[in-house]
């Protein structure tokens, strides 16, 4: 790549360097399978595990340090929040009320709310917050283009990689045209307010014209990559790909081989009867 | 020296095995003590430890093939770029309806396979459980710190996945052909066939699950079809409520199926069926994880029904599942009518071009 670049043009070398994401701090630099691996691996250990204790942990040794390091602590507070506000409630709302225990803290109507079901609501919530502030850290501090390359470079067929990229593209503009749609059919008397059955019926009208769009927009695309060679075997060099070093990879596999362990711990202590059956 | 493939497929099949033996006995079905709802103990699990045993199984191949070749290859090689394309357009498709369309018409219906189903018809079952893995990791991983991600969508790339193989499977089968101008007499014993299999499914394979909703000694199959039957703890009316509820969405399901059997197309009632199959299949194997992972909660509407059930007595694993068992057919079926009302509008032409397109819906159409 440096020998390359000594026989580029100097407009060359400026579009290369403008391939790369903006990195702030060193959190962001990090290769990005490390930070998902540091992501999948939070996640899998405070569901795995379990409990009060790991979550904490977890969540003030590991989640909440790091964003801090990358600068993006109150972002990932406020929207991890925001993403788990709708589950959290529900999990408060049915796992208190509902859920069967002994120890009765106070009646509303024919519902008791019972200890079990405060600390069951307690550990769930503990650690769906833990899980959405690892993955909200994982997309804040990571560009997409910059996993997908990292993908491509270490094996995955680009044709899976361009995939993923594509899709992460086409979400903006759906989302444009569904709405677009759903005016459009509004203003032509569809009825999104009345009955079940006309609501039913209303599925077709708006889901129909963004799935019938979509299949044109495949034909076209198609063509377009084929006429760029996307289908022809070989190699691919990239223009830019993000760094590793030894020492995320020793920590990538030394996650992996915890949480594997703590998987294997959990399942064998399950099985011995030590630990108490799935909930 | 044997082909590095036999290799792979050989470490896949041991390690898928493995796991499911794993899973088999951690799910307790060699438990002595027989469930009191006379259905085998863990049998509730089993679907969902077979999912996972063949993702470990996939992985394994995965891994074995990294080792040898340094790539991963072999499974998008298969895919033809049209493939590839409508790939990468059926995941926002999954991400994006399943959003706007439930919220515009407030309608307990989620639409987040659609695009999932659409490849799996179109292109093939390893086509369409590529496409609901990569739609569920990437919504979670891909697209994590956007207002579209959601952090919570990655334990269900299984079901995802699952949902994408039987549609595949179904497509190959042609159950989405439209049959428009049916002899009246076929059309009928379409419909008896239909209502004789579904039915022998809800009996043997839904009912035993509601058991412990009714008072010991009178089973589901005897007289608790309706949820109406006095229970140990529940107050009757709240199990009224949920009855309306679903009949209500029952209903209009029904008054959508009148309308395009009045053309007298025979593919109707095929989908519908394959619908509810899927559906009661995925039921089983995303009731677990949500039960498991998120305390059995999925923050919508049907949570309502996972309180009714817990309130009535059933148990957490329990109640995800009896919620499941009527939510997912429901909205699987709606899926299903929904594709092969779109797929009978896209020309043959277009469909042809695709791998499955020509087998999945046929050749007579637009």
């Amino acid at each position: 790549m440096a020998q390359a670049q000594r026989s580029l043009a100097p407009e060359d070398v400026e579009l290369l360097a403008r391939l790369a994401p903006a990195a702030p701090t060193a959190y962001h630099r990090l290769n990005p399978l490390t930070k998902a691996t540091a992501a999948a691996g939070v996640t899998l250990a405070a569901i795995v595990l379990g409990g009060y204790v790991v979550p904490v942990a977890l969540l003030i040794g590991v989640v909440l340090p790091s964003a801090a390091a990358a600068g993006v602590l109150r972002r990932v507070a406020r929207l991890s929040l925001a993403a788990s506000a709708p589950i959290l409630v529900s999990v408060v709302l049915v796992s208190v009320f509902t859920r069967a225990g002994t120890t009765v803290l106070f009646e509303i109507g024919p519902f008791d709310a019972t200890l079990e079901g405060v600390d069951f609501a307690a550990r769930i919530t503990l650690r769906l917050v833990v899980v959405a502030m690892a993955l909200v850290l994982f997309g804040l501090t990571t560009d997409p283009r910059s996993l997908v390359a990292d993908l491509e470079r270490r094996g995955v067929a680009p044709r899976l990689t361009f995939a993923i990229a594509a899709a992460l593209e086409a979400v903006p503009a759906m989302v444009e045209r569904t709405r677009a749609v759903a005016a459009a059919q509004r203003a032509r008397g569809l009825d999104t307010e009345g009955s079940v059955g006309a609501r039913l019926r209303g599925i077709r009208p708006l889901a129909g014209p963004v799935v019938l769009s979509a299949f044109a927009e495949v034909e076209e695309r198609s063509l377009a990559l084929e006429a760029r060679g996307f289908g022809r075997p070989g190699h691919r060099e990239p223009l830019w790909t993000p760094t590793d070093s030894p020492g995320q990879r020793a920590a990538r596999w030394f996650v992996v081989a915890g949480v594997a362990a703590a998987l294997a711990a959990v399942l064998v202590a399950q099985a011995a009867g030590v630990l108490a059956g799935l909930p | 020296m044997r082909s590095p493939v036999v290799v792979r497929g050989l470490v896949a099949a041991l390690a898928a095995l493995a796991t499911a033996v794993v899973g088999v006995i951690a799910a307790g079905a060699f438990d002595p003590v027989p469930a009191p709802n006379g259905v085998p103990p863990g049998s509730n699990l089993l679907m969902l430890v077979l999912a996972i045993a063949l993702v470990v199984g996939f992985v394994a191949y995965a891994a074995v093939e990294w080792a040898q070749t340094r790539r991963l290859d072999s499974i998008a090689r298969q895919f033809s770029t049209r493939t590839i394309v409508l790939m990468a357009l059926a995941i926002p498709l999954n991400i994006v309806l399943g959003q706007t369309v439930a919220s515009a018409l407030k309608l307990p219906v989620y639409l987040d396979s659609i695009g999932t189903i659409l490849v799996g018809v179109l292109a093939g079952p390893i086509a369409g459980a590529a496409t609901g893995i990569l739609s569920n990791i990437a919504w979670t991983f891909v697209l994590a710190g956007t207002p579209f991600g959601s952090p919570f969508a990655w334990p269900f790339a299984i079901v995802a996945a699952e949902i994408g193989f039987v549609a595949g499977l179904f497509g190959y089968a042609g159950v989405f052909r439209s049959r428009p101008n049916t002899p009246l007499p076929r059309l009928v014993a379409g419909i008896g066939l239909a209502v004789v299999l579904l039915g022998a499914l809800a009996w043997w394979g839904v009912l035993p699950f509601y058991q412990d909703l009714c008072e010991p000694g009178r089973g589901p199959r005897q007289l608790c079809f309706e949820l109406l039957s006095p229970t140990v703890a529940a107050d009757p009316v709240f199990l009224t409520l949920a009855a309306l509820a679903i009949g209500l969405v029952g209903l209009g399901l029904v008054a959508g199926v009148m309308r395009l059997v009045r053309n007298r197309d025979l593919g109707v009632i095929v989908t519908l069926a394959a619908g509810v199959i899927c559906g009661i299949v995925s039921a089983f194997i995303a009731a677990p994880i949500a039960a498991l992972v998120f305390g059995g909660v999925t923050g919508s509407g049907t949570d309502l029904l996972v309180a009714l059930f817990q309130q009535a007595g059933s148990d957490l694993q329990q109640a995800v599942l009896q919620q499941s068992l009527i939510s997912d057919p429901i909205d699987k079926a709606i899926t299903y009518l929904l594709v092969f009302t779109l797929l009978g509008a896209v020309s043959r032409r277009q469909a042809a071009r695709f791998p499955q397109g020509e087998r999945a819906l046929g050749t007579d159409g637009p």
